[in-house]
């Protein structure tokens, strides 16, 4: 349910050797990953101190990628992913501030004033036929000055104060803490069903839906789809919007993670956004998603970083590192497709 | 039909999901969380800045010292947060999980970071905010150990005032506009303008110019070519404005007095030669080396006399007059500091 591109015709019932899924390489590198780092270092597998805050870490990530994986399905770019997060942050603070809503008001409210924002990316995009990244990229400048001028405006710094209650939970707390009589839940942190839902039904979207459907047959070929009688506006609108919904909502699991809604929410949002998806096997010319690739993605990324945070590496190996593990990982995927392209078997 | 299937199955694990969580109680905290006093060897200090800046070069030789002096198990020091909250906190668990079980912060955001010290006390670890407190009127950590910025800045100012003559345009080159100390900086030097009634006129506050020299070198040259003949005051705040200034009005042979930050050694150069007219010294070794012994003393079993304690570190102005001797009187104030929690700030068994 989680891999979508427009209906291939006649596709032959032949099924696809393991080897030849990207996902399932994802999957074993994720694996070997893991079991390397935990290897190396035990207190990989530590719970609370590891394991936990990873999964929470994930979950931001997660939607920070689906936010850009919305619109890399048209073949678009939203480079104010982070910007949309920190609009989004300050929305739900600001009702809270001012209306003490409490957290799901605060939370609709951020997402709501996200969305707006992206279906207005999406609605310049279209109205002008100027590139998305020139767009978006736009936007995110003159956002990063609006947001820290409403921080001035409305707060005593730049951040509020408060936080809906709720949200201390929210960060501190996993399910292993809420029983019912003598049964706990695991140690999964609270952020984790937001990340899941946003999953589901970015997946289901993409997957089973007319209008990601249709969003994906503008990224393949915007001219046959309005053609075919797609209203291809509307879809480029549509899928803007749903990007800044979801840079919205990871805007507000990351002030839940951080403590406090605040200006620079979403300044390490942007290369995470297009590497979780790419790695993923998300096109960047548009027309194909991959929801589960995109999981997969965030997770190597993250179990990479924490674990060469565990084996202490300075600041500019970590760097060099990261940078290695993604080009090798790419570089394998790359390997893989070439070889299933050989032997006849799509991949 | 199949999505409705799926669609139904969905809604139906959501409901049920959404009851279980209706019928489950909060398990109350663990009160005995990591209350058991250890000695000094078994006492791993980490000291977490908020990412790789010259500032916190210090704190390396303040950890070995420490750890050497006190008899430490370890002291590490870890500058990969690299400015970024998100990420520090990454950096903090993962020492955690590395054994390390006392930790001398200093925060990336101060308005996010009592979120950041509640965590990893609640988790039974020992918690410095080192250099800079967290915004607002809390501190969660066990004490703060920190320059007093809007005391710094004001001393700054009014040092830039005075060798100015007590009257012209003054500009201040600052860091992060969106982080909170740089707001108290910003304030420190209105008050000391304020304080002039007006002879003193505060032409620009640049900020965000602290990230790399470059970018501070170039907003040093823009200012200097735009306004270098209206300026008569430079006063900075931050470390590489500082030394972008110092350098900049040098080369410019323009008669403007600038106020620097910390020692880098082109700035002790520029007070020597006397193009720099003074530099306010903060303490980075005495908030490492004295943070690293109160969290030893902490897990070794005392409490803090007044829990969350804002303790200011030191800040000290140097001109020509006192180049060759400023590190005597850091060196005392950091001796002082220490006798300070053994008398005043720690209660101890």
């Amino acid at each position: 349910m989680t891999d979508a591109a427009p209906p291939a015709t006649s596709a032959p019932p032949r099924s696809l050797p393991l080897w030849a899924n990207p996902r399932i390489g994802l999957v074993v590198l994720l694996t070997a990953l893991v079991a390397l780092f935990a290897t190396l270092r035990p207190g990989f597998l530590n719970t609370y101190l590891t394991l936990v805050p990873l999964q929470a870490d994930i979950s931001v990530y997660v939607v920070v990628g689906l936010a850009q994986l919305a619109v890399l399905s048209l073949g678009h770019m939203n480079m104010a992913v982070g910007r949309m997060a920190a609009f989004s942050a300050f929305a739900a603070g600001l009702v809270h501030d001012r209306f003490d809503v409490s957290l799901p008001v605060a939370l609709l409210a951020g997402m709501a004033a996200a969305g707006l924002l992206g279906a207005l990316a999406g609605l310049i995009i279209t109205a002008t036929g100027v590139n998305s990244f020139v767009v978006t990229l736009a936007l995110d400048f003159a956002l990063i000055g609006l947001v820290s001028l409403l921080y001035a405006e409305f707060t005593p710094g730049v951040a509020f104060a408060g936080q809906p209650d709720g949200m201390a939970q929210m960060r501190a707390d996993t399910f292993a803490d809420y029983c019912v009589g003598d049964v706990c839940g695991p140690p999964i942190p609270l952020q984790v069903p937001f990340a899941l839902v946003a999953v589901l039904l970015v997946g289901l979207v993409f997957r089973w839906s007319r209008v990601g459907r249709e969003v994906l047959m503008v990224g393949a070929n915007e001219k046959a789809a309005k053609l075919s009688g797609i209203p291809v506006r509307a879809r480029i609108i549509q899928a803007h919007a749903l990007s800044g919904v979801l840079a919205g909502l990871a805007g507000f699991l990351l002030a839940a993670s951080n403590g406090a809604f605040s200006a620079s929410i979403g300044d390490g949002f942007l290369l995470p956004s297009f590497l979780a998806p790419v790695l993923g096997g998300t096109l960047l010319v548009g027309g194909a998603v991959s929801v589960l690739g995109t999981v997969l993605g965030t997770a190597i990324v993250q179990v990479i970083y924490k674990g060469l945070n565990l084996l202490q590496f300075q600041v500019d190996e970590l760097k060099l590192y990261i940078g290695l593990i993604l080009l090798l990982a790419l570089s394998l995927d790359r390997v893989r497709h070439v070889v299933a392209e050989k032997r006849g078997v799509p991949a | 039909m199949r999505p409705l299937v799926r669609l139904g199955s969905t809604i139906g694990v959501a409901m049920l999901l959404t009851l279980a969580a209706a019928a489950c109680t909060k398990k109350s905290d663990d009160p005995d969380k990591g209350s058991s006093a250890l000695t000094p060897a078994q006492v791993k200090v980490a000291l977490v800045p908020g990412g790789a800046h010259p500032y916190f070069q210090p704190w390396k030789t303040a950890g070995d010292k420490a750890k050497a002096d006190f008899g430490l198990g370890d002291v590490t020091y870890n500058e990969t947060a690299g400015w970024d909250q998100t990420k520090q906190n990454d950096v903090l668990t993962s020492l955690a999980a590395q054994g390390y079980n006392a930790f001398g912060i200093f925060g990336v955001a101060p308005e996010n970071i009592n979120a950041t010290f509640t965590n990893l006390k609640g988790k039974g670890f020992h918690v410095a905010s080192l250099a800079s407190c967290p915004a607002g009127d809390r501190n969660e950590a066990d004490f703060c150990l920190s320059t007093d910025v809007q005391e710094a800045a004001y001393k700054a100012a009014k040092a830039a005032i005075e060798a100015m003559g007590g009257q012209g345009n003054l500009v201040h080159l600052t860091g992060n506009k969106v982080d909170s100390n740089t707001q108290r900086r910003i304030a420190g030097v209105q008050k000391a303008v304020d304080e002039t009634g007006g002879k003193v006129k505060l032409l620009d506050t640049i900020t965000d110019i602290d990230k790399d020299l470059q970018t501070a070198q170039k907003a040093v040259a823009d200012l200097l070519a735009a306004k270098g003949t209206q300026v008569n005051g430079i006063v900075t705040t931050a470390y590489n404005p500082a030394v972008a200034a110092a350098g900049g009005v040098k080369q410019a042979k323009l008669p403007i007095k600038v106020i620097a930050i910390d020692d880098d050694p082109t700035i002790i150069d520029g007070i020597k030669d006397g193009s720099v007219a003074a530099t306010v010294l903060q303490n980075p070794l005495g908030q490492g080396y004295v943070g690293s012994y109160a969290l030893e003393k902490l897990a070794g079993g005392c409490t803090m006399t007044t829990p969350g304690v804002i303790i200011d570190s030191g800040s000290f102005v140097v001109t020509t007059a006192n180049v060759a001797t400023y590190d005597t009187d850091r060196q005392t104030k950091t001796d002082s500091l220490k006798q300070d929690f053994d008398t005043k700030y720690l209660t101890c068994n």
